[in-house]
């Protein structure tokens, strides 16, 4: 036998389409001067390939033709303009095949909840800002109120009647004015904006809610670096335990635009990086995506002490790999070098 | 007889004489010559940048061609009609993650055969659901030998009987799986390799072989089983 009849058969089917390889055409035919079943089986399928005519395959009539035309016409028309389709779902598509890497998903949702976090801290930071100005205005006005109290006391009983002439200075603006009726008394209600300063020490809370105020000041980026600055001296100095001051550390590094105000905070934050892992978070946040390469310098330098952590060892490998900046490459790579040593 | 035997080019001329001048057609839109390939690439590049008029230049390349596979896939204007209309409209779609990766012949086609496909799988599902038997006359013959007979037999019956047993052959199509009955199309009544029929349905030449095997074989034995 020169082959099997299974694989002959098979090979009869493809012969028939003309889809047979020479090689095995020649064994088959060899096989077929030898096997009456196999013959049989070839003139069955040819027998097959002929009634299959039965069933011709006919050329569309020009009337379907022109009529397929013309709804395809219709419906293209009916499309908006093939030119930014296109070019919008080919960029598209793009676009999702590029995002489908995991990594990259995986980094913008970390972003975007970071993001999230950020913006839901900055909106607490503002309401906590406003309360905190508020209070210091009232505390600054009471205080004042009871000077002008102890030195009116004696001149006038009655606290209603002062004059009002010390006072317009003070009011920012008017909000209810209510008559009481059958008299001739009325009640205004106002508020008071006095612009105020205060001395202290650094280490006075007073003066620490202050910068931390100011360190939130969006509009002054020199009051913002100042605040920070003086908080960061603060903290260095080991005068930080309260966890709102390296919060607001954090919150400058993260999201300020000055780069001098994030370098500052960078530095404040320093005697915490090997505690507070929310610190050490931030700070290698900050050494992945900050766009300044001093700052991401000064990042590696102050993760010196929580090298060996392997969240932090990705991070570096990651930035000696992936930097933009050689230098920062460079340093990464020799910290990772070292602390390989070390271990 | 070996001699006899062997002679497999004239028995699979045979089918082809219907559908002779639909081969040669449609094996003209594969081998193209070079010039006009390029203009081919041309076009597709010119409507790939939002040319309408390069677009329908495409369309008419290739509608008769995808008209004619789905009208004898389905049996119906309608559905061959319907058809051509998504494939074309899909194609300018997406015709912006054409890469040039396969030809446009192929892509065009890959089309064609996935929208078929989906047709020919709704139908089978409604076939069972009704799960009704095509199988209506009662009629006795033996298919492939009567067409072995038909032309020496001067038959008067002969038309209406070709008519029966274009019937009988559709319904034995039809018990193919969708699949099958695809690469069969291409390969019998299209007369496409089957490398290129691998290609367009995303699978490998091996893998048509043997599915084009499985469906002769199914023919044989359904076509049988009609008597």
């Amino acid at each position: 036998m020169t082959m099997k009849c299974e694989t002959a058969h098979e090979s009869i089917a493809l012969a028939v389409y003309g889809e047979l390889a020479d090689d095995q055409r020649h064994q088959l035919e060899q096989h077929l001067t030898e096997c009456d079943d196999c013959r049989r089986e070839l003139e069955g399928v040819q027998a097959l390939v002929k009634a299959m005519s039965l069933l011709p395959v006919e050329e569309p009539s020009a009337n379907l033709v022109a009529r397929t035309r013309l709804r395809l016409e219709e419906a293209l028309d009916a499309m908006p303009r093939g030119g930014w389709v296109l070019r919008f779902s080919q960029q598209f598509s793009q676009g999702v095949n590029r995002l489908r890497s995991a990594p990259v998903a995986a980094s913008a949702l970390l972003i975007a909840g970071l993001t999230a976090g950020g913006y839901g801290g900055y909106r607490a930071g503002a309401h906590v800002h406003d309360a905190a100005q508020a209070s210091l205005i009232m505390q600054a006005g009471q205080a004042k109120d009871g000077t002008d109290d102890g030195s009116d006391n004696g001149a006038a009983n009655d606290p209603d009647n002062r004059t009002a002439g010390s006072r317009t200075a003070q009011i920012a603006n008017v909000s209810s004015i209510v008559q009481e009726p059958g008299s001739k008394k009325v009640e205004v209600r106002y508020n008071r904006l006095v612009p105020e300063s205060i001395r202290g020490s650094l280490a006075d809370p007073d003066i620490q809610q202050l910068l931390l105020i100011g360190a939130q000041n969006r509009v002054n980026s020199d009051v913002r670096g100042n605040s920070v600055g003086l908080l960061a001296i603060g903290c260095r100095a080991g005068q930080c335990s309260d966890s709102a001051v390296r919060n607001a550390l954090m919150v400058s590094l993260l999201y300020d635009n000055s780069p001098g105000v994030r370098l500052e905070a960078l530095q404040g934050l320093q005697p915490y990086v090997g505690d507070d892992t929310k610190v050490r978070d931030a700070v290698l946040q900050s050494l992945m995506n900050d766009p300044d390469a001093r700052v991401r310098t000064q990042a590696i330098g102050l993760l010196e002490p929580v090298q060996a952590d392997s969240s932090v060892r990705e991070v570096l490998h990651t930035i000696a790999a992936q930097d933009d900046n050689p230098q920062i490459r460079d340093v990464s790579q020799q910290v990772l070098n070292q602390v390989q040593q070390v271990q | 007889m070996p001699a006899d035997a062997l002679r497999f080019a004239s028995p699979f001329s045979g089918p082809s004489t219907a559908g002779s001048s639909a081969k040669i057609q449609s094996s003209r839109g594969m081998t193209i010559d070079p010039q006009a390939r390029a203009s081919e690439t041309e076009l597709i590049r010119e409507a790939q940048q939002g040319s309408r008029a390069a677009f329908d230049a495409l369309v008419r390349q290739y509608d008769q061609a995808v008209l004619r596979l789905a009208l004898h896939l389905t049996g119906s204007e309608q559905d061959a009609e319907d058809i051509h209309q998504e494939a074309f409209l899909k194609a300018y779609r997406y015709l912006g993650n054409f890469r040039f990766e396969c030809s446009f012949y192929t892509w065009i086609y890959r089309i064609v055969t996935n929208l078929c496909l989906d047709l020919l799988r709704r139908r089978k599902s409604r076939r069972e659901d009704q799960a009704v038997m095509i199988d209506a006359s009662g009629e006795e013959m033996d298919l492939l030998n009567n067409v072995s007979d038909e032309r020496a037999s001067a038959n008067p019956d002969r038309e209406l009987s070709r008519k029966v047993l274009g019937e009988r052959i559709r319904a034995a199509l039809e018990q193919l799986t969708p699949r099958e009955r695809m690469v069969f199309e291409l390969k019998h009544f299209q007369g496409l390799k089957l490398r290129t029929i691998g290609e367009m349905l995303h699978t490998t030449e091996e893998t048509a072989k043997n599915t084009l095997f499985r469906a002769t074989r199914k023919l044989r034995a359904n076509l049988a089983e009609l008597r």
